[in-house]
């Protein structure tokens, strides 16, 4: 409930189109009224034989309804729905300002893409709260205040039993209904994780299902939870078509009362049979507008968990930044680590175990070792995107704690394995590296690995996704040099590009890092000869380390993967 | 879209239904008009007493609740549609993919295929539990409502009559007229809404190049871009309901205004015939203005269903396979036969391929990447059919065989083997032939090298794997599919030798592993490893489809340039 009630303070910030949208809403809600309650009146009036005038003037005011009605409607819509968007605008913006400071540690809990397309789709989700949850009660409530006002002038009777329908209509069902909305939606929601699951089993394990047959089991197993969850949807559809049901039914029913009361009142003389169609008419109109209402428990449903899985999202992660120092910039920083061990969040086994390593400043460190070593995850530390769990970390001496995140960042190229593109052209995402760059300096880059080929002004689509494994981390490299910090971290960032263009990137790339310090995973043992140290880890602990030619003298773990290595086949 | 109606229509005992809840809903719309108009007729101007009334009254309030019910029948009906609709499209997309080779399901096409088979599918919804029912109701219920009038008062039924075609008239032509530019707004939108996730992707890239800050500007401008690109299509859209409105209100005064004069100037109806035909006429032209917004949601579904169809369109050639069994201690012969494989518009992917693999050859794959290994592989397998040619074996085609007692003899062992969510007992039990003991799952753990691993884990082999559970690495996952071999002890193995990124005890385990299950089988490599290659009984050394030649590895160093030279340049980079 929190959550929602913070969205509806960033709603309240379009004031203006809300009230406009509200404004209009109620004119066409009792255009409409009027609309029906003058032509039942002018019916009944016509019966009576009055003079034609009478009927003039009334049938100009029907037209006169219509057309406001009609055109309120519009104006409604338009303003409404421009709340609408720029609601979400303010959602996407708030949202963004929250989960920033967050990133990228918060991204590593959220590892798979679909998580973040949801964080999207929720964040889209809830523009629909104003739309459609808080808007019709607002309007529901003041047209059928301005109507009972109305027909108490006539019957109080009938104005009460209006109440009655309002009260009924907008918030008994509606409310007795939400409280199981939440029930039904979860079903759905389950029903669809495990059929999800199962697809992507399917899907996925094909081939291994194929060749130990268990492929007939699978696709019954599918079945079944496809049964199982359109068993759940048309749980909810139904669950739908009865609440709608049931909001009609109150309506009619309420109505008929009016025409009842009416009826007995103009029989009892109370009530001048003149107006008793005219009451009908406002009575059956009226309710039209009630009939949102019953959509309305599963969009409130909808709009809460949104809420308040985007609230989950960035209220768990506190990171507080207490550290004030700074990297001191310009100048290759040496590096300590000492003891240090790690475990991720809500794991058991320690991702790294008490890792000691000197990297002098200005030196070239490779760290080898197969995939699953904790190689990423020692990088990660480097750049402070985690604490360490026991022992320290030093830059030119000075505890990583000390120091902010952002001047880590500064003072590093980071290459990682998966690197970042956005929708635009190659342009502008060179141009993140660094203010300023001239078109000479951005080919140049271009030109050291292997680039020359793309034009600046081509086109990049959105996640590089028209870019080549091998191109994107070549770009990623060559953004890494325009941004010329002393520090350089790099993940795997060849593994895509074949070994002779790889050899020509070092090249240049070690030529450009000649005073820097320098720390590179990678997954080839080849070109690592001239590497002042190398780190071999497994399972999160150093096995071996020194030169290339110390640790080929040793024959240990490094020979030995040499050794395998060698006998790989690089071209197959 | 042609077949979601012939879906529709082929459950005739639902149409049926829907036909006459929607004949009924007509009625109780007559019926809540007349008893309404009549109950206000009499104590209006009849002045009749309150208890002459009474049974009027309630005649209507079962009227009025019938017609409640009858929506809920209708949209009942609508959703039980759905549902059958959508259990058969998803019952034929997965009897589609599993008839499809392999091949097809490793184009990296997976990620679409579930979202097809899971999304799409439910976009049919709509199409079945509003659009159908909507489309019937609106097909009967201003019939009847036509009828009612001209029974009653012939005039208003010529203005219903004449001005009905307008509103269908107009929806058309605004949505001709808005196709095209709201096509053109769609594509500004898209690019506009995905602004938000690129940044959001993005985020760790941003700030590592401290260019975080700035970007909140954008998410800003690029969200009011896609409001004023929507507001654009969306005007169009509230105009065309506004002059709808227009049309239905403008023809609702003229029945009003029709049968004033007839009433007051003329005298010649009575003021239940008007009053009557008056509280029809709205809703005649609402029944025809729902039908454009079920049309909308219809619209939806239809993407969904052209989605659908395209795949089941697809055409694939299934595997066959026959009755032969094929049962022996002994590994079969296998020969593959001028055996060609290719696909779609991409063309050859294999081209006449001869090679004979004795039992217990040691056979290795070799070529660049792209050369068609891993096809010839699937080949092999039985996971794909060739286009040509034969794959024979023991002398027969292997698609006379028994499907099952081949898989029996079969392992297969990938580079990214699969792990289902289960128990890694069960991950590796999948691999044997009947339901295998603890105690032989565990011999063959220990076998593959898992032993140790396992016992570390607090669940042991119970240790919940796959989409839900823990991690394995490339090395461990590996090993698993070993496992698996070692439990089911097959005939044949195929092997996709990995690449890199092992760890040493891996590497050990699968070379020891191998030569064990190589002993009573016959192994066909797809080989990375010189070793491998050295001790195979034939290579078969393929470039761009094509077998360029077979033999050990010394007489194809001796005798074919490319093979040389590919093993040239491993020495000139590996140094």
């Amino acid at each position: 409930m929190k959550d929602i009630v913070s969205v509806m303070k960033l709603m309240m910030k379009e004031k203006k189109d809300i009230l406009i949208s509200i404004f209009f809403g109620f004119l066409a809600g009792i255009a409409a009224v009027g609309l029906f309650a003058s032509s039942g009146y002018l019916i009944a009036k016509s019966a009576l034989a009055p003079p034609l005038y009478a009927l003039t003037i009334l049938t100009a005011s029907l037209k006169l309804f219509g057309f406001v009605k009609a055109v309120s409607r519009y104006a409604e819509r338009y303003f409404s729905h421009r709340a609408t968007f720029t609601i979400l605008s303010n959602l996407r913006v708030s949202f963004y300002e929250k989960l920033e400071p967050l990133a990228p540690q918060v991204f590593q809990k959220y590892r798979s893409g679909d998580l973040l397309s949801r964080i999207v789709g929720d964040v889209e989700s809830l523009q629909n709260f104003f739309l459609r949850v808080f808007y019709p009660p607002v309007i529901l409530v003041i047209v059928f205040l301005s109507t009972i006002f109305f027909t108490a002038f006539y019957s109080i009777y009938v104005a009460l039993i209006l109440l009655a329908g309002l009260i009924l209509t907008s918030f008994v069902v509606p409310s007795w209904f939400a409280a199981r909305q939440r029930k039904v939606d979860r079903h759905v929601r389950e029903g669809r994780g495990e059929l999800s699951t199962e697809v992507t089993e399917f899907l996925y394990g094909f081939r291994d299902l194929k060749i130990y047959q268990k492929l007939e089991g699978k696709e019954q197993q599918l079945m079944d939870a496809s049964t199982h969850y359109i068993k759940e949807q048309e749980q909810e559809g139904i669950y739908a078509m009865f609440s709608e049901t049931v909001n009609k039914v109150v309506s009619f029913v309420v109505s008929w009362f009016v025409l009842a009361a009416g009826a007995f009142l103009v029989t009892e003389g109370q009530l001048d049979g003149i107006f008793l169609a005219m009451l009908v008419m406002i009575s059956l109109t009226v309710f039209e507008n009630a009939a949102p209402m019953a959509a309305l428990p599963g969009h409130f449903e909808d709009s809460r968990s949104a809420a308040t899985r985007l609230a989950n999202v960035v209220r768990n992660e506190e990171w507080e930044e207490r550290a004030q120092g700074c990297l001191n910039s310009q100048h290759a920083p040496a590096i300590d680590m000492n003891g240090v061990t790690f475990t991720f969040p809500g794991e058991r086994r320690e991702a790294l175990k008490n890792i000691a390593i000197h990297l002098p400043a200005g030196s070239k460190t490779a760290i080898v070792g197969p995939s699953g070593s904790g190689k990423s995850t020692l990088l990660q530390l480097l750049l402070k995107i985690y604490p360490v769990n026991e022992g320290g970390i030093r830059f030119d001496g000075m505890s990583l704690e000390q120091l902010t995140q952002e001047s880590i960042w500064k003072e590093s190229n980071v290459v990682l394995q998966e690197n970042h593109f956005f929708f635009g052209t190659i342009r502008d995402n060179l141009l993140l590296a660094k203010d300023g760059l001239t078109d000479e300096e951005m080919k140049a880059a271009l030109a050291k690995v292997q680039l020359e080929g793309f034009s600046l002004s081509d086109p990049v689509f959105e996640k590089g996704e028209n870019l080549s494994g091998g191109e994107k981390q070549r770009l990623a490299i060559s953004r890494a040099i325009l941004k010329g910090a002393p520090l350089w971290l790099m993940d795997e960032p060849t593994s895509s590009v074949d070994a002779l263009t790889e050899r020509f990137i070092y090249d240049h790339l070690f030529e450009e890092a000649k005073d820097a310090t320098v720390v590179l995973i990678s997954h080839r043992l080849t070109g690592l000869e001239k590497m002042d140290q190398i780190i071999v880890l497994e399972q999160g602990a150093i096995i071996e380390s020194g030169t290339y030619d110390e640790l080929m003298a040793k024959k240990g773990y490094f020979y030995e993967m040499k050794q395998i290595e060698k006998n790989v086949l690089l071209h197959a | 879209m042609k077949q979601l109606k012939e879906l529709a229509f082929a459950q005739r005992a639902v149409m049926s239904l829907l036909l006459l809840s929607s004949i009924l809903t007509g009625a109780m719309i007559i019926g809540q008009a007349y008893f309404f108009v009549t109950i206000v007729d009499r104590v209006f101007l009849k002045d009749e007493s309150f208890q002459e009334i009474v049974p009027l009254l309630l005649a209507l309030l079962g009227v009025l609740v019938v017609r409640a019910a009858l929506t809920y029948i209708n949209g009942r009906t609508g959703v039980k549609m759905a549902s059958k609709a959508k259990r058969e499209f998803r019952q034929s997309l997965l009897a589609k993919y599993a008839r499809n080779p392999v091949h097809a399901s490793l184009q990296g096409q997976s990620g679409q295929k579930v979202s097809v088979i899971m999304d799409a599918v439910d976009e049919i919804d709509s199409y079945f539990s509003r659009y159908i029912p909507q489309v019937i109701q609106t097909s009967i219920v201003p019939l009847i409502i036509l009828a009612a009038a001209f029974s009653q008062h012939a005039n208003t039924g010529w203005i219903m009559l004449i001005t009905a075609p307008f509103i269908p008239l107009f929806m058309i032509i605004i949505g001709i007229k808005t196709q095209k530019k709201s096509e053109e707004q769609l594509e500004k939108m898209a690019e506009f809404s995905g602004k938000f996730l690129d940044t959001l992707q993005g985020l760790t890239t941003l700030k590592l190049f401290g260019r975080a800050a700035k970007q909140k500007e954008l998410i800003q401008k690029s969200s009011l871009d896609f409001r004023e690109a929507t507001m654009q299509v969306l005007k169009i859209a509230f105009l065309s309901s506004l002059s709808l409105e227009f049309i239905s209100t403008l023809s609702i005064g003229m029945i009003a205004l029709e049968a004033g004069l007839r009433l007051v100037v003329f005298e010649n109806i009575s003021f239940f015939t008007a009053f009557f035909v008056l509280v029809l006429a709205p809703e005649f032209y609402l029944s025809l203005k729902e039908l454009g917004s079920a049309f909308h949601t219809g619209r939806g579904s239809m993407g969904a269903a052209k989605k659908i169809t395209e795949e089941l369109e697809r055409t694939e050639m299934a595997v066959q396979w026959g009755q032969v069994p094929l049962k022996s201690e002994t590994p079969p012969a296998i020969e593959l036969q001028g055996a060609e494989f290719s696909y779609g518009e991409e063309g050859f992917s294999l081209k006449n391929i001869n090679a004979a693999i004795p039992p217990y050859g040691q056979i290795a794959i070799v070529g660049r990447s792209g050369s068609g290994k891993t096809t010839l592989l699937h080949l092999i397998a039985g996971l794909t059919a060739p286009t040509a040619g034969n794959v024979l074996v023991n002398g027969q085609p292997r698609a006379e065989y028994n499907e099952k007692d081949w898989f029996d003899q079969l392992s297969y062992i990938s580079q990214h083997p699969y792990l289902f969510s289960g128990t890694i007992a069960e991950n590796i039990a999948i691999g044997g032939r009947t339901d295998a003991s603890r105690a032989e799952v565990e011999r063959a753990a220990e076998k593959a090298g898992l032993a140790g691993l396992i016992e570390s884990l607090e669940n042991g082999y119970d240790t919940a794997v796959g989409e839900a559970g823990r991690g394995l690495s490339g090395g461990e996952k590996q090993r698993v599919a070993v496992a698996r071999a070692f439990l089911k002890r097959p005939s044949i193995i195929l092997f996709d030798e990995p690449t890199t990124g092992l760890d040493l005890h891996t590497e050990r385990m699968l070379q020891i592993s191998m030569k064990e299950l190589a002993q009573t089988s016959t192994v066909i490599t797809v080989a990375h490893r010189l070793h491998t290659i050295k001790n195979a009984d034939v290579i078969l050394f393929l470039d761009q489809g094509e077998l360029i030649a077979a033999g050990t590895h010394e007489e194809l160093l001796q005798s074919t340039a490319g093979y040389r030279k590919m093993f040239s340049a491993q020495r000139g980079v590996a140094t």
